[in-house]
């Protein structure tokens, strides 16, 4: 009856005494007031968890519920840095897709040679020199990231000069067209499934052993197999009512006819 | 029924009503107080031929019958609607519809129209008597001659409010029938111009750079149209190589009285230069001394004449496999004062291909008035006309080339916390 109301103030007196006790060094061997005290006094007869179990109604607790509410300190509130900015300065050396500047919203616009990303990023289009200037004649609000090819020239060029651009290409000897018709083969084993090719000259002659499979000709030979027959396929005419009705009756017939046979397997089964 | 029959049956309804009534009989009677030809007429004549033979372009309303007078090269006159309405009307002619109100706002027109003539008549006095008087008695050249212009506008202004209310000339304009050498008609056929089509040339050229490539400045005066044999090319579209083989037809259309002297460049700015990294200019076509009126409006690029007016001949666009679109633009450009340029002079000094447009302006005080475009880029038709022509170059094709990377910085680890 007695021990849980002493030790309450005991705690406190506890909490209040520590730091100074710990600075001054007084008590540097002992651990605490507390643990001499109850140690001393008291028989360690009760279990601590039946302990704090009484002890609750008298000790303070924070909730999560007054936790959220939060503190009322502002930067525990506040979010990482998200590194927005200028990442080149004006007159940096950049290649092409190499980003200027990150920003949220378009704080700055894409000027000459730059383009602007997903999330407003000013990257650049073209290797050249940053600068970053004003273009009234274009926009008289606008602030401007531009890359120029040479360091010495000053953005926004004149409105009616000729643009500034570069080809960054080569010239090299065209691709020969590949000639004749290879035929496509895929197997499946343990390696996986083999994608194998059988030059054109072979899936001209005649039929040839194909991976895995046996001795035949070559898809494309087999796809053209009708025309080859001279099978000629009757033009679709939409307005020819009496063939759509007869293929329609077909179908019909032959739905029919499975749903017959499907009934009947079910009916076999039980 | 059609579309346009169906919404018109009210209308004709009414009319059958009020006037068809005994229309055979009073077939001779309507007929007797027409002043101007009618639309039956042409049909009254040809009766012996049944209508789908041969059709009317002012009557035909069934979409195959126009098709094939399309093909066969006339248009359907004014809407289908309208045209539809006209084949059950009584065919009154257009000042005499018996509309009361319709009558009474004709005579306001009227009297405005004498009006506008009478001011026209003492405008022209005037201005004969400015033109009369001699320097020092209207007060120096300059004054004398902002006056005589003045007059000159306000006269021209004058003739297009005397008719611009006609009925009868907004009906016939927009039939297309409008007379390109009256002041009136060229008035209208700006207007439209600038409602549509200009805007969108306008801005094909602006957004496609042609104008701070090609020339500095172009503000389009002019209407021009091209056409790759039949094919009209629309400002900016793709053309087959094959097809831009022969040069095109130009249809120039000025809006203003008189001839003028023009010149006809057409110019690729996009010509790649590998050796530099960057492009060239070069000059497909070069012409002089081309008249045009607001009359005589077609230009024949392949017919125009080798010894006078042709100094650059055509040379078919091709683009090599890889590049970027060519623009081929195309300027209409007024010579000074529509004076002839000296033809052989110009032939003996423009040899070259590669001289830029700004320079050929400069030097012969050259003012754009009409630009087109078209483009090319390498298509299947493109490696035969490279043969033909000789280009050399075909065996050879444009890859990007590599970028190279920018250094790996090292960051310096003693900043890094």
């Amino acid at each position: 009856m007695f021990k849980p109301r002493v030790l309450a103030p005991l705690r406190a007196l506890e909490r209040a005494f520590t730091p100074t006790i710990r600075s001054t060094n007084a008590l540097s061997q002992s651990q605490s007031v507390l643990r001499t005290l109850s140690a001393s006094t008291f028989p360690k007869t009760t279990p601590t968890p039946s302990l704090s179990r009484t002890l609750l109604p008298f000790s303070q607790v924070r909730y999560a519920s007054h936790a959220s509410q939060g503190t009322a300190n502002r930067h525990s509130r506040d979010p990482a840095g998200k590194r927005l900015g200028a990442k080149r300065s004006g007159g940096e050396y950049v290649v092409p897709g190499c980003i200027i500047f990150r920003q949220r919203g378009s704080k700055w616009f894409p000027g000459e040679n730059c383009a602007m990303g997903r999330d407003h990023t000013i990257y650049a289009t073209q290797a050249g020199y940053v600068q970053y200037y004003l273009d009234p004649l274009k926009h008289s609000e606008r602030r401007f990231i531009g890359v120029v090819f040479n360091k010495d020239e000053k953005l926004p060029h004149p409105r009616n000069a000729p643009s500034r651009r570069k080809l960054n290409m080569v010239s090299v000897p065209m691709a020969e067209k590949v000639v004749g018709q290879s035929d496509l083969v895929a197997s499946v084993d343990e390696n996986g499934v083999q994608v194998s090719d059988v030059a054109a000259v072979d899936a001209q002659s005649g039929p040839q052993w194909r991976p895995g499979y046996m001795y035949r000709d070559a898809n494309w030979q087999i796809g053209r197999a009708a025309e080859a027959a001279g099978i000629t396929a009757m033009p679709y005419d939409r307005r020819n009512r009496w063939l759509a009705w007869r293929k329609r009756e077909q179908r019909a017939e032959r739905a029919a006819q499975m749903k017959s046979l499907k009934g009947k397997k079910k009916t076999s089964k039980k | 029924m059609a579309h346009c029959e169906r919404a018109s049956k009210p209308l004709l309804q009414c009319l059958r009503n009020t006037y068809s009534r005994g229309i055979a009989g009073a077939q001779l009677q309507t007929r007797a107080f027409q002043s101007t030809a009618s639309v039956r007429e042409p049909e009254a004549e040809t009766t012996n031929q049944p209508f789908h033979k041969a059709p009317d372009p002012s009557l035909v309303t069934s979409p195959r019958l126009e098709r094939r007078l399309l093909r066969q090269g006339t248009a359907p006159i004014g809407s289908r609607r309208r045209r539809a309405a006209l084949q059950d009307s009584a065919n009154i002619p257009f000042e005499q519809l018996p509309y009361q109100c319709f009558q009474e706002a004709r005579k306001v027109l009227l009297a405005d129209r004498e009006e506008k003539l009478k001011e026209i008549e003492t405008m022209r006095q005037r201005l004969a008597r400015q033109e009369s008087l001699s320097v020092e008695e209207a007060g120096g050249e300059k004054a004398k001659k902002s006056r005589v212009t003045a007059m000159q506008l306000h006269l021209e202004r004058l003739k297009i409010l005397a008719d611009i209310n006609d009925p009868l000339v907004k009906r016939n304009f927009e039939d297309g029938e409008g007379d390109m050498s009256k002041p009136i008609y060229r008035f209208l056929a700006d207007r439209k111009w600038r409602e549509y089509r200009r805007k969108i040339l306008v801005q094909r050229i602006t957004q496609m750079k042609v104008i701070p490539d090609v020339l500095p400045h172009c503000d389009p005066v002019v209407d021009t149209r091209m056409y790759f044999g039949k094919r009209q090319v629309q400002a900016g579209e793709f053309v087959e190589a094959r097809a831009s083989t022969s040069a095109p037809k130009l249809d120039i259309q000025i809006f203003e009285g008189g001839e003028k002297l023009v010149t006809i460049a057409i110019v690729d700015p996009d010509i790649p230069n590998v050796e530099a990294n960057s492009f060239d200019y070069k000059t497909h076509f070069l012409a002089v001394n081309v008249p045009i009126s607001a009359t005589s409006t077609k230009v024949d690029l392949s017919k125009l004449l080798e010894d006078s007016q042709v100094v650059l001949p055509w040379l078919p666009p091709v683009a090599q496999k890889g590049s970027p679109y060519h623009r081929l633009s195309v300027f209409i450009m007024e010579q000074k004062n529509s004076r002839p340029l000296n033809f052989e002079a110009i032939k003996a000094k423009e040899t070259s291909r590669d001289v830029t447009l700004r320079t050929l302006q400069a030097s012969y005080h050259l003012k754009a008035i009409g630009a087109h475009l078209f483009r090319t880029q390498w298509d299947d038709t493109t490696l035969e006309v490279m043969k033909e022509i000789g280009f050399n170059g075909a065996n050879v094709e444009l890859r990007r080339a590599r970028v190279e990377p920018l250094p790996y910085k090292r960051r310096n680890p003693s900043s890094f916390r």
